[in-house]
C-alpha cells in the first residue's frame, strides 16, 4: 500500500451489525434452539412413559433381576439389579483387560514381523494384517462362537478333551467352557495380600535403587533379576508365614461326567469374544507398530549398527522404545475401540454388560434408563483408559530442549 | 524398496532363498519351523474350500444373499439399479479422469493414462469377489429369474459408455458430475419409487444444480442471488411437479435386506453424517464458547459410547422420544442411529483437516477482506476437504464393517441372512463355517478395495500438495 487513508473516528455500528452483539445474541439462540430440542424430546418421553405406564426414575436398579447369568450359578434371580449391572461391568472388564494384552502381544509381533528381513515371515504377517483388518469384528466373534464352539469340532461335556500329566488335569476343553488350573484361597489371605503389597513396592524401590546404580555407576544393573528376587522372597514369606493359605485347584470332571468342577474356567463366549477381538484389533495394532517403526529415523539403526549392537539389542534399545512413542497415542484408540468392541459379545451369550442390559430390557425393565445406564458405563471405561493411558502417554513423551 | 519385499530379478532361485529365508541362523530356524506349519494351514484352507466344505448352503441361497427378501416380483428394479449406478460409476471415473489429465496439462505434468488392466489390478479383491458369485450362480440356479452373466456383463458394457464422459469438452465438464450424482439418484429411486412425496433429493441435486448455472443478466438491476434463487426454486418445483404427476411408489428399505442392505444403508448413512459432522467440526473450531462447548460435548459422549448401545436407543426408545403416533421402521430407526453415530466421527476427521490447514490461508483471506462466512466457505473448507479424503473413506469402510452390527438388533442385512439360510430345514445346523466365510470374503473384498483406494488417493495427495 502506498496510500493510506486519514483515520476517521468510527462511530458504532447499528446493534444488528456490531459483531459484539451478534457473537452473544447467536450463541443465546443456538443454545436455546438446543435446549427447546431437548426439553421437547424429553416432555415426549415423559409423555409416552406416562402413557405406557413406565416410570421415568431409576428405582428399578433395587428390584429382583429375575434371570439367571449363563456359568454365573453363584447369581441369584432375586438379586437387585444394580447386582446384575456389576456382573456386567465386571465381565467388560475382563474381555476388555484379556483382549488388549492379546492384542498388544499379537499386534507387536505381527508389526515387527511385517518389517522382518526373511520373506516367509514378513509375507504371513502382511497376509494377516489384510485379511482381519478389512473383516467385521462381529463376523469373527460369531466365527469362533458358532463356527468354532456352538456348532464346531469341540466334543461336549462328557467327552471333554483332557490333557493331563501325572493324574492333574492341566488343560480341559469341550463346547462350553476351557479350563486350566487356578488357584484356590484356603484362608488367612488377607494378611497374605497385605505381605505381598508390601512386596510389590519394595520391588519398585528395588528396581530405582539398581537402575540409579546403573546410571552412576556403570555396573550392570540386573534389575529384573532383582526384582524377580524380592518379589519372589515376599511371596515365600508371606506364604509361609499365612499358613500356606493357597492352594492348586485342578479341573476335574465328575465320574458321571455330567459337572464340571474346579480349576479356572472361560466360557464359550469368553473365549469367542477375547480372541476375535484380540485379533481383530492386533492387526490395527500391527499396522500401527510398523508405521512407528518405519517413523524413527533410518539413521538410529545404522547407529544401532555401528555400534555392533545385535539385532535384538537394536529393536530393544534403540528402535521400539523411540517407536512406541510415537505408537501410544493411536494405540491408546485402538485400546479404546476394543473396550467399545466387547459390547459385540452379546452376540455370543457372553454375559458383558450389554448383553445383561438386553436381556434385562427383554424381561420389562425400562428401556431409556437401561440404555443410559449402559452409554454411562461405557463412557466411564472410555475416561478410565484415555487417563491411565494419558499419564504413560505423558512420561513417554520426549521432553524436548 | 523396502526390508521386506527383495525383489527375485535381481538374483538366482538360490540366490534369492539364501537370502531372504536363511539370512542367518535366527532366520533359518523360523523359517525351518514355519513353513511345514504354512504348508499345513494351507494344505487344510484347500480341503476347506475344495474338497470337504458343503457350499449348498452359500450356492443354493446365493439370490438370499445378495438381496435377502426383496420381493422376488420386483427384481427388474434391482437389475435398473445395477445399471444406473453402473452407468453413474463409469460417469464418475470418466469425468475425474478427464479434470485429471486437465490439472496435469495446466501443470505441465505428464499425465499417464491408466489402463483399464491396472484399474481392474487395483479392484482385484472385488473383481474376486464378483467372479465367485458367478462361479457360485453357475453351479446352482434355482429360482435365479435373471442371468447373473448377462447381467455382469451389461454393467460392464454400460459402465465402459459411462467412462466416455472422459472426451466431454471442458467447458461442460461439471455436467459429468451434476449427471452422475442425477443417476445415482435415479438408481436409489428406481428401487424406493418416485411417490410425490420423495422428490426433495431431487428437487435439492436439481435446485443447487440450477442455482450454479443460472446466467445472471439483470445483474444490475437485481441481486444475482435473488435471480439464482428464484431459478432454484422454479427448477425444485418443477420436480416436485413432475414426481406428483408420476407417483409411483416403490419398494421402501423396511424390505431390503442382504448385501443390498449392507451397501445402501452405509452409503445413505456415510452422505447423512457428512454435513452433520462437517457443521459439528466447524462448531467445535469455532471462536463462540457455547457453539464449542456443543459440538465438543455431543462428539465426545457419541465417541465413547459403542455403536449398538445407539442401536439399541434407536430400537428400543428413538419410538418414545418423538411425538405419539410418529411411526418410524426399524431400518430408519437404525439408519439414524448410525448416522448420528458416524456424524462425530467424521467431524474427528474434519476438524483434522481444519487443524493441518496453515494459518496464512485464513489470514491471507482476512487480509483479502472476505467475510468469515466466505473464507470459510471459498478459502478453509475446499482444502481442508480434500485433505481429509482418504481418511473419509477409511471411516466409510469402518461403517461398512459396522453396518453388521444390524443383524444384532434383528436387521437381516449380509451377515443377518445367514440365520434365513440356516432356518432352511437343510442348513439347520450345518454349514455354518463355510457360510460364514463366504460372507467374511464379502466383506473383505470390499473393505480391501476401498481401503487400497483410499491408500492410493493418500499417495496421490500427497504428491499433488
Amino acid at each position: 500500500m502506498t496510500t493510506t487513508k486519514p483515520r476517521r473516528e468510527v462511530a458504532r455500528p447499528p446493534f444488528w451489525r456490531d459483531i459484539r452483539v451478534l457473537r452473544v445474541v447467536g450463541q443465546v439462540v443456538a443454545v436455546v434452539i438446543v435446549l427447546l430440542l431437548l426439553r421437547w424430546l424429553y416432555n415426549n418421553l415423559v409423555a409416552s412413559f406416562d402413557r405406557l405406564g413406565i416410570a421415568l426414575n431409576f428405582d428399578f436398579l433395587t428390584s429382583q433381576t429375575r434371570f439367571r447369568i449363563a456359568y454365573y450359578n453363584e447369581f441369584d434371580p432375586s438379586s437387585p439389579v444394580w447386582q446384575m449391572v456389576l456382573v456386567g461391568i465386571k465381565n467388560t472388564f475382563l474381555a476388555g483387560f484379556f483382549g488388549i494384552i492379546l492384542a498388544s502381544v499379537i499386534g507387536l509381533i505381527v508389526g515387527v514381523s511385517r518389517l522382518s528381513d526373511n520373506w516367509l515371515v514378513a509375507r504371513l504377517a502382511t497376509i494377516y494384517v489384510e485379511i482381519f483388518r478389512n473383516i467385521p469384528p462381529l463376523v469373527i466373534i460369531i466365527f469362533f462362537g458358532f463356527a468354532l464352539f456352538f456348532f464346531g469340532p469341540f466334543p461336549i461335556l462328557s467327552e471333554s478333551w483332557e490333557l493331563s500329566l501325572g493324574g492333574n488335569n492341566l488343560l480341559i476343553l469341550n463346547k462350553d467352557r476351557w479350563a486350566v488350573p487356578g488357584i484356590l484361597a484356603t484362608g488367612g489371605l488377607t494378611v497374605f495380600w497385605m505381605i505381598l503389597a508390601v512386596g510389590v513396592v519394595a520391588t519398585y524401590i528395588v528396581w530405582r535403587w539398581r537402575t540409579r546404580v546403573f546410571d552412576d555407576t556403570g555396573q550392570p544393573h540386573h534389575r529384573v533379576l532383582w526384582s524377580v528376587g524380592v518379589l519372589l522372597g515376599f511371596f515365600l514369606v508371606g506364604y509361609l508365614a499365612t499358613g500356606t493359605p493357597l492352594e492348586m485347584s485342578w479341573p476335574v470332571i465328575t465320574e458321571d461326567r455330567r459337572l464340571f468342577q474346579g480349576g479356572f474356567a472361560f466360557n464359550w463366549g469368553f473365549i469367542s469374544l477375547t480372541a476375535a477381538l484380540g485379533l481383530y484389533t492386533a492387526s490395527h495394532i500391527g499396522e500401527i507398530v510398523r508405521g512407528s517403526i518405519l517413523a524413527v529415523h533410518g539413521g538410529q539403526s545404522e547407529a544401532a549398527n555401528a555400534l555392533a549392537l545385535s539385532a535384538f539389542q537394536r529393536y530393544r534399545f534403540v528402535v521400539l522404545p523411540q517407536a512406541m512413542r510415537i505408537a501410544l497415542p493411536p494405540t491408546i484408540n485402538q485400546y479404546l475401540n476394543l473396550v467399545k468392541n466387547t459390547s459385540l459379545g452379546v452376540a455370543v451369550g457372553y454375559a458383558e454388560i450389554t448383553a445383561l442390559t438386553r436381556t434385562s430390557i427383554g424381561n420389562g425393565r425400562p428401556t431409556f434408563q437401561s440404555i443410559i445406564i449402559l452409554m454411562a458405563v461405557y463412557l466411564g471405561f472410555s475416561l478410565v483408559i484415555s487417563l491411565i493411558l494419558n499419564i504413560v502417554n505423558r512420561r513417554f513423551t520426549l521432553v524436548e530442549r | 524398496m523396502t526390508a521386506g519385499s527383495p525383489s527375485i530379478a535381481s538374483g538366482s532361485l538360490t540366490g534369492w532363498v539364501k537370502r531372504s529365508l536363511f539370512k542367518n541362523w535366527w532366520s533359518g530356524l523360523i523359517t525351518i519351523v514355519l513353513l511345514p506349519i504354512v504348508l499345513l494351514a494351507g494344505y487344510r484352507a484347500f480341503l476347506f474350500f475344495f474338497v470337504n466344505g458343503q457350499w449348498d448352503a452359500v450356492t443354493r441361497n446365493l439370490t438370499l444373499f445378495m438381496q435377502g427378501t426383496f420381493p422376488r416380483a420386483q427384481q427388474w428394479r434391482l437389475t435398473a439399479q445395477i445399471l444406473a449406478f453402473a452407468l453413474a460409476f463409469g460417469m464418475a471415473a470418466g469425468t475425474s479422469r478427464a479434470s485429471a489429465r486437465d490439472r496435469a496439462q495446466e501443470a505441465g505434468l505428464p499425465f499417464h493414462e491408466e489402463t483399464a488392466r491396472a484399474t481392474l489390478a487395483r479392484m482385484w479383491s472385488l473383481v474376486g469377489f464378483i467372479a465367485l458369485l458367478l462361479y457360485f450362480a453357475t453351479i446352482d440356479e434355482t429360482g435365479n429369474p435373471f442371468n447373473p452373466f448377462l447381467l455382469v456383463g451389461s454393467a460392464v458394457v454400460i459402465a465402459i459408455i459411462g467412462f466416455q464422459a472422459k472426451r466431454m469438452p471442458r467447458r461442460i465438464r461439471n455436467l459429468g458430475w451434476l449427471l452422475t450424482a442425477v443417476l445415482l439418484l435415479l438408481g436409489f429411486q428406481v428401487v424406493s419409487g418416485f411417490g410425490a412425496d420423495d422428490w426433495i433429493p431431487m428437487g435439492l441435486i436439481l435446485g443447487i444444480a440450477a442455482y450454479a448455472v443460472t446466467p445472471t443478466p439483470f445483474a444490475g438491476a437485481l441481486p444475482r442471488v435473488v435471480t439464482r434463487l428464484v431459478a432454484a426454486v422454479v427448477v425444485a418445483f418443477t420436480v416436485r411437479f413432475v414426481y406428483s404427476a408420476v407417483d409411483q411408489p416403490g419398494i421402501g428399505w423396511d424390505e431390503w435386506s442382504g448385501l443390498h442392505l449392507t451397501l445402501m444403508v452405509s452409503a445413505i448413512s456415510i452422505i447423512l453424517a457428512f454435513p452433520v459432522g462437517l457443521l459439528l467440526a466447524l462448531g467445535r473450531r469455532s471462536s463462540l464458547p457455547a457453539l464449542r462447548i456443543m459440538s465438543t460435548a455431543y462428539i465426545e459422549l457419541i465417541r465413547g459410547v459403542p455403536l449398538i448401545t445407539l442401536l439399541f436407543m434407536g430400537q428400543f426408545v428413538l419410538q418414545q422420544l418423538l411425538p405419539q403416533g410418529t411411526d418410524l421402521s426399524r431400518v430408519t430407526r437404525a439408519i439414524a442411529a448410525i448416522t448420528l453415530f458416524t456424524a462425530a466421527y467424521v467431524a474427528e476427521i474434519v476438524r483434522g483437516g481444519l487443524q493441518a490447514l496453515p494459518k496464512g490461508q485464513t489470514e491471507a483471506a482476512q487480509a483479502l477482506g472476505l467475510s468469515p462466512a466466505k473464507t470459510t466457505r471459498l478459502i478453509v473448507l475446499p482444502q481442508a476437504l480434500r485433505a481429509v479424503i482418504p481418511a473419509m473413506v477409511g471411516q466409510f469402510i469402518s461403517l461398512f464393517k459396522d453396518s453388521s452390527l444390524l443383524t444384532i438388533i434383528g436387521i437381516t442385512e449380509f451377515l443377518g441372512v445367514r440365520e434365513i439360510a440356516h432356518a432352511q430345514a437343510d442348513f439347520r445346523g450345518v454349514s455354518i463355517a463355510e457360510t460364514l466365510v463366504f460372507v467374511a470374503i464379502g466383506y473383505w473384498a470390499f473393505s480391501f478395495a476401498m481401503s487400497r483406494e483410499s491408500q492410493r488417493l493418500e499417495r496421490r495427495l500427497r504428491v499433488s500438495r
